[in-house]
């Protein structure tokens, strides 16, 4: 056993130990009396073999002297530090209480506690950081919570000049270097950019206050691993898993912010994590699951009185949003007919929908806004139930500043990611889910964009209302705002960049800035997705070069102002729009209703009319009111202001009018009920709607037998 | 005495389907007997208030007869058996 310097009664300055109380890397720590202020001190010896380079002994003393200076009530505070007979010791606050490490247990604390501790933590980091000092071994086991709950952060400043990984803890961390369980509970702190070799600053700081909050509110670390290397390479790759119920979605936003693997996407001051945790912490309850009768309040709502249709394999469905709920309208072909189902969320608009058959699910997603906020809902059994969420499920951090007003668009991640989903909303953001919808995060990179304060809001607010994703390139996703512009990612979401480059805006001195055109719609040819159109207000332009110019193809048409835009699913030199005749009359041009289609991208448009009214038809066709199917021939639908939804099952040859008499459609999708865990359209039924062929192409596609005939 | 939440309709499925719930403890603001409504019943909180703790736009609420807007939103003081409305606002399209 190796000697002790110093031995039980000796007197170090005005201390005298009373009792060794630890031990850890850097030097053992004793209890001691202060026989001058009459006060129980920490007192730590470092050791010879610390570890310590040439130089660092010095600078380890002038760190802990600048530490001793960050008078604050959540940080230890050092009294004294010195140096006798070439060993470096250091007087500190003897505080009383349980490490953080030892108070976490399996499940994590409370979100009440985990909030009330991470406010102080934060506020000891700001101090610090104020002072220029930054931590560098943040951990639970240097966080000590007193019997009255106060939290004591150990350790400032006193780990910067150890070399290798493998830090200390003053007080209350006491294992030994050797100690691989220490390696690995220090590396799981580590933010990127320490392994990755980079300059350390203070924002390695807020990454490990992330972890820590992370670890405090479930029990487990985000990042984990077998041995430092897979935890390593967890931290540099992977994402934690979200954080649900009972831990309010603004704690785990905060986590998340926190964990940006880039430091730039992190908070920037440890003040701002602390406002944000108080933001939560100040809502009346930190949890839709704290209340004591926490069973009162449905999850899922069935609606009664409510006419449904009755939906098979093989049956094709358009979701018709409108200012006053939704409707389904579903096509069998055995029947020759359209069954209309709804109105759901009676009263309520819903200006987004969609149709997820990913992973073997049916999931209908519904957007619904009215006097008692925005949900997003989803119905597994097409409409019979829905989930109806204590806790609106999309919600902007507390540090956000803004409140959610609408869900513009709700778009399916990548096939073979059935959990992801995003939905672009009004004030513009983009939020991700990766556990179907359970949890929603903001997508920072594009929310902390700094053009984001210059973006303007439209006539109809400012939205986020477009979001392709690039079939051929998983991390590439666009998105269109009103007005912003269209913006890139090609790193999942990281980071954007404007390109609006070639699209002219007629609002602003500047005919072709940067950023702030007010785009209507995008659409992407799955095919070949380096090829998108867009409906500009005031401009029609196509780019065949990934959104890096565009080239206006507003070519024989009445109008280039408009809303709704389709690509043919199969054609990439077709598409379709509905002119209308100008921003102050957002009318069908000349009081007719015709949609314009080009087969040649963009060289020229022909009017498609027959079966659409030709004369007092002041229509208005919303952005998302119009939609493609993928069966063959290819059907287009659109929905009018007027409450009319038109179709046509010839790619737009000929048109009728499917039902009447809606409240204002503002939202179109279409849905082919196949047997998605199969991989493949099933066996239909002998007189099926659909059935699956190989077309010219090669490509699988459901032929359409029979025509729609008028309800 | 306590202080009674009046529930419009559309919330009752929050609240168990009672119209009316009562705050035992004994809440000084607005903000207080907000709070303790929230803790009952966890699911009125984002249909009244958005994620800034704000009342909703089109929803108003009444002390007594009187609108909270003109005796100080949520720092509005509450007293012993007051009666509380959450009435949504007159609007629409």
């Amino acid at each position: 056993m190796r000697k002790e310097r110093f031995v039980i009664g000796q007197v170090l300055g005005h201390c005298r130990v009373l009792a060794k109380i630890g031990e850890g890397g850097m030097g053992v720590v004793y209890r001691a009396h202060d026989e001058v202020l009459h006060r129980d001190v920490a007192l730590k010896v470092v050791k010879k073999d610390a570890r310590l380079d040439s130089s660092a002994g010095q600078n380890l003393l002038l760190e802990a002297r600048a530490s001793s200076s960050l008078a604050h009530p959540n940080i230890c505070t050092i009294h004294e530090v010195g140096e006798t007979d070439g060993e470096l010791y250091i007087v500190m606050e003897f505080i009383e209480g349980k490490s953080l490490h030892d108070m976490i247990g399996d499940t994590g604390l409370p979100p009440e506690s985990v909030l009330r501790y991470g406010v102080q933590i934060a506020s000891a980091l700001s101090r610090a950081h104020d002072r220029g000092i930054v931590h560098r071994d943040l951990k639970a086991a240097n966080i000590v919570i007193t019997s009255d709950g106060l939290v004591k952060v150990l350790d400032f400043g006193l780990a910067r000049r150890v070399r290798g990984p493998v830090l200390d803890g003053a007080t209350r961390s006491f294992e030994t270097a050797q100690d691989s369980s220490t390696l690995s509970g220090t590396v799981s702190y580590m933010p990127p950019e320490v392994l990755r070799g980079e300059a350390v600053d203070y924002r390695s700081d807020l990454w490990a206050l992330g972890v820590v909050l992370y670890e405090a509110a479930s029990g487990r670390l985000p990042f984990e691993g077998r041995t430092g290397f897979e935890i390593g390479s967890a931290i540099m790759h992977q994402q934690p898993k979200p954080l649900g119920p009972p831990v309010p979605p603004g704690l785990w936003a905060t986590i998340q912010r926190c964990l940006a693997k880039e430091p730039s996407q992190r908070y920037q001051r440890a003040s701002e994590v602390q406002a944000a945790l108080e933001t939560v912490q100040s809502a009346a309850i930190v949890s839709a699951d704290s209340g004591p009768d926490r069973n009162i309040g449905p999850r899922t709502t069935v609606l009664h009185g409510v006419r449904h249709v009755r939906v098979k394999r093989g049956d094709f469905l358009l979701l018709v949003g409108t200012t006053k709920g939704a409707f389904f309208l579903r096509s069998n072909a055995q029947c020759s007919r359209w069954e209309v189902g709804g109105p759901y969320f009676h009263g309520h608009a819903v200006y987004a929908m969609a149709y997820d058959g990913r992973g073997g699910q049916h999931r209908i997603w519904a957007s619904t806004h009215s006097y008692w906020g925005t949900l997003l809902r989803s119905s597994d059994d097409f409409g019979k139930s829905w989930t109806n969420p204590r806790e609106a499920p999309i919600r902007f951090p507390a540090d956000s500043g803004v409140c959610l007003k609408n869900i513009w668009q709700i778009t399916p991640g990548p096939p073979d990611e059935p959990s992801v989903l995003y939905c672009g909303v009004e004030p513009a953001a983009l939020f991700e889910t990766r556990d179907s919808g359970e949890t929603w995060s903001l997508v920072r990179g594009l929310f902390d964009h700094p053009h984001r304060p210059r973006w303007m809001p439209g006539n109809g607010g400012l939205a986020l209302h477009t979001i392709l994703l690039d079939p051929s390139e998983k991390q590439r996703i666009y998105v269109a705002i009103s007005a912003g512009g269209v913006y890139r990612t090609e790193d999942g979401g990281c980071t954007w960049t404007a390109q609006n480059r070639g699209i002219r805006v007629v609002f602003m001195p500047g005919k072709f800035p940067e950023f702030g055109q007010c785009v209507h719609k995008i659409a992407m040819h799955p095919s070949r997705p380096g090829r998108l159109f867009l409906q500009n207000h005031w401009g029609l332009y196509r780019s065949d070069n990934r959104a890096e110019d565009w080239t206006d193809i507003a070519n024989e048409v009445p109008s280039d102002f408009g809303f709704a835009l389709v690509m043919h699913p199969k054609n990439p030199e077709c598409a379709y729009i509905i002119p209308v005749e100008s921003d102050e009359f957002r009318c069908a041009c000349e009081g007719r209703l015709r949609v314009y289609r080009t087969r040649n991208a963009g060289a020229s448009w022909e009017p498609l009319t027959r079966g659409l009214p030709q004369k007092g038809a002041y229509e208005t066709v919303l952005r998302d009111a119009m939609t493609a199917d993928s069966l063959d021939p290819v059907g287009i639908y659109f929905g009018t202001r007027s409450g009319q939804l038109f179709g046509s099952r010839d790619e737009g040859k000929s048109w009728q009018k499917l039902l009447e008499g809606l409240p204002a459609i503002v939202c179109v999708k279409t849905a082919f009920v196949e047997d998605a865990s199969a991989g493949s359209a099933v066996t239909l039924p002998r007189a099926s709607v659909a059935a699956t062929v190989r077309s010219k192409s090669g490509a699988t596609t459901k032929s359409r037998r029979t025509r729609i005939k008028k309800r | 005495m306590p202080v009674t939440f009046h529930i419009p309709g559309p919330l009752r499925q929050f609240t168990g389907g009672h119209s009316k719930v009562e705050i035992e403890r004994s809440p000084t603001t607005l903000a207080d007997a907000l709070s303790a409504l929230w803790s009952l019943h966890p699911g009125l909180r984002d249909r009244i208030a958005n994620e800034l703790g704000q009342v909703r736009e089109h929803i108003n609420i009444f002390i007594g007869d009187t609108d909270v807007r003109y005796t100080g939103g949520m720092t509005s003081p509450i007293q012993a058996g007051s009666e509380i409305s959450i009435v949504p606002a007159i609007s629409g399209g």
